[in-house]
């Protein structure tokens, strides 16, 4: 049947979004990974993590007005983009992230202020407030792969989950060098205190790492053994063009090699060696972004 | 009944001359490297059993379409007779229905960038015409029609034979009917038909320099 199979002519249009929407997804996921740490100390009581309060907010809104820009370029007539408001789908995750995008930097604005001048109660309130929004801002990207049922790799139910607990892990991997890069400005004695924040963001990387190593496995797995286009997928990152950046960088260089360093004793209490860990996450959750986005509309669909 | 449009594709009698193609680009005007309709040639088998097989392929304007679904402008739309429309006053190009059609039949046109697609000559049908591919297919094998209205030739023909929609899994319901479709047509190629395994370590040693490329066959 397989016998000199070739095709002589056939039309594959160009893949539809740029590595823009993979910058977008990093970034959203960033912003929530540092709003959910920020929301630690003024959301939760944990006052540990009062230093890395504001910073966290100010990051979030920073990341989640930089994001939408990605979105806008990305788009084939960028002066239209108003077009999403008064015309509308609810159906579409597309609808969704507009309200979301508009509503989320808004209350981390108004959150930060509330930190800024000191107001505690109100500072709870949005924080608490701003933690589902955090979580919908990232989870509504998931959504947005896995409800465009075109792509294989894309149109899985492991999809939102899996971009909300990547967004955790390069969100604390950030924090981790934001508090590195904070500690070397601040007095000698306050330095003890960021070590024992990087040392316990260290542990919590750690624990983020194997989630996300674990919904990767299984989301693998899965596809390589449903149908045609789901294990052609599994084989495009296992083993075929995108195979180097998945195995090479987000798997071994972007988990493992960091989940080694914050394993190992005496290497997991070093400033250096934490940093360490934490760029190769941020690159390797580049990578998975990446991949996404682009190794996903690689399949052919014609 | 209310009219609802459909297409048959007859391969028994399609001989691949690709006129359904060019009537499309003469109606429409595509711009150059976009296609709303086009038909993908396989070759298989080894002399002397050796055959060709075609597949014409367009918008099926389904009746559950993903790409109406997903549009966050409502630029894309169904009609009541089932016809799929694209507004290029209203669309933003965001380019996610493209992400969304199992298909590949839309594209981003590059002059205006807006996203366009086939629409069964809205403009033709409405008027009475058929559209323009059915009109220029010389042997009769693509056949347009209301499939609500029994006396129809499509009625007819979609009664009394075996037919098939490409992807029926996606649960798209397209209304384009293929007759003795062939499998290695109606699966995905895109530009080629051969998969190339990578070795990562390889390619990583090669991309550092540590290790020359492997000479590529026939270099």
């Amino acid at each position: 049947m397989e016998q000199g199979v070739q095709v002589l002519y056939n039309v594959a249009h160009e893949p539809p979004l740029g590595v823009w929407i993979a910058v977008y997804f990093y970034f959203t996921g960033l912003s929530a990974g540092s709003f959910i740490l920020s929301t630690l100390a003024y959301g939760f009581g944990l006052k540990k993590y009062k230093p890395i309060g504001f910073i966290g907010v100010v990051l979030a809104t920073v990341l989640l007005v930089l994001a939408p820009l990605n979105l806008i370029i990305d788009l084939g007539r960028p002066e239209r983009f108003w077009h999403l408001f008064p015309y509308l789908n609810i159906k579409s995750p597309v609808t969704w992230g507009s309200f979301l995008l508009t509503i989320y930097p808004i209350n981390c604005l108004i959150y930060g202020y509330f930190m800024h001048r000191g107001n505690d109660k109100w500072t709870k309130i949005t924080g608490l407030i701003g933690i589902p929004l955090a979580i919908s801002v990232h989870g509504y990207t998931g959504f947005i792969l896995a409800l465009s049922k075109a792509r294989a790799l894309w149109n899985t139910a492991v999809m939102p989950i899996l971009f909300l607990v990547s967004a955790m892990v390069s969100g604390i991997a950030l924090m981790i060098l934001v508090v590195a890069i904070r500690r070397l400005f601040a007095p000698p004695e306050e330095r003890a205190q960021y070590h024992e924040i990087m040392v316990d963001l260290g542990r919590i990387l750690a624990a983020a790492i194997l989630a996300d190593l674990f919904l990767i496995f299984s989301d693998v797995l899965v596809l390589l053994t449903a149908d045609t286009e789901a294990r052609e997928a599994a084989l495009l990152i296992l083993t075929l063009d995108f195979s180097p950046i998945f195995l090479g960088v987000e798997l071994l260089l972007g988990s493992l090699v960091p989940l080694t360093i914050l394993a190992l004793p005496d290497f997991n209490r070093r400033m250096g060696w934490i940093s360490l860990a934490a760029v190769l996450v941020m690159i390797g959750i580049f990578a998975m972004r990446y991949i996404m986005v682009i190794g996903g509309q690689s399949l052919p669909l014609s | 009944m209310s009219v609802r449009w459909g297409m048959v594709v007859d391969l028994r009698r399609c001989i691949g001359c690709h006129a359904c193609q060019v009537a499309c680009k003469a109606e429409m005007r595509t711009p150059l490297g976009v296609y709303r309709n086009w038909v993908k040639v396989v070759q298989k088998g080894r002399y002397p059993n050796v055959s060709l097989s075609f597949l014409p392929a367009l918008c099926n304007n389904c009746e559950n379409p993903i790409c109406v679904r997903n549009c966050p402008t409502q630029a894309t739309f169904r009609r009541e007779d089932g016809i799929v429309m694209q507004d290029p006053h209203r669309c933003i190009g965001c380019k996610y229905c493209i992400a969304s059609c199992p298909y590949d039949v839309r594209y981003l046109d590059p002059l205006k960038r807006v996203v366009q697609k086939c629409t069964w000559c809205h403009h033709r049908v409405d008027v009475g015409l058929e559209p323009a591919c059915v009109n220029a297919c010389p042997t009769r094998a693509l056949i347009f029609g209301d499939i609500n209205d029994p006396e129809s030739e499509i009625s007819k023909v979609l009664a009394a034979n075996a037919v098939q929609v490409l992807k029926p899994e996606r649960d798209t319901l397209p209304h384009v009917f293929y007759i003795g479709a062939d499998m290695v047509a109606m699966r995905t190629y895109g530009g080629a038909e051969e998969r190339v395994e990578v070795d990562w370590v390889r390619w990583w040693l090669a991309k550092l320099g540590i290790l020359r490329p492997r000479a590529q066959a026939g270099e």
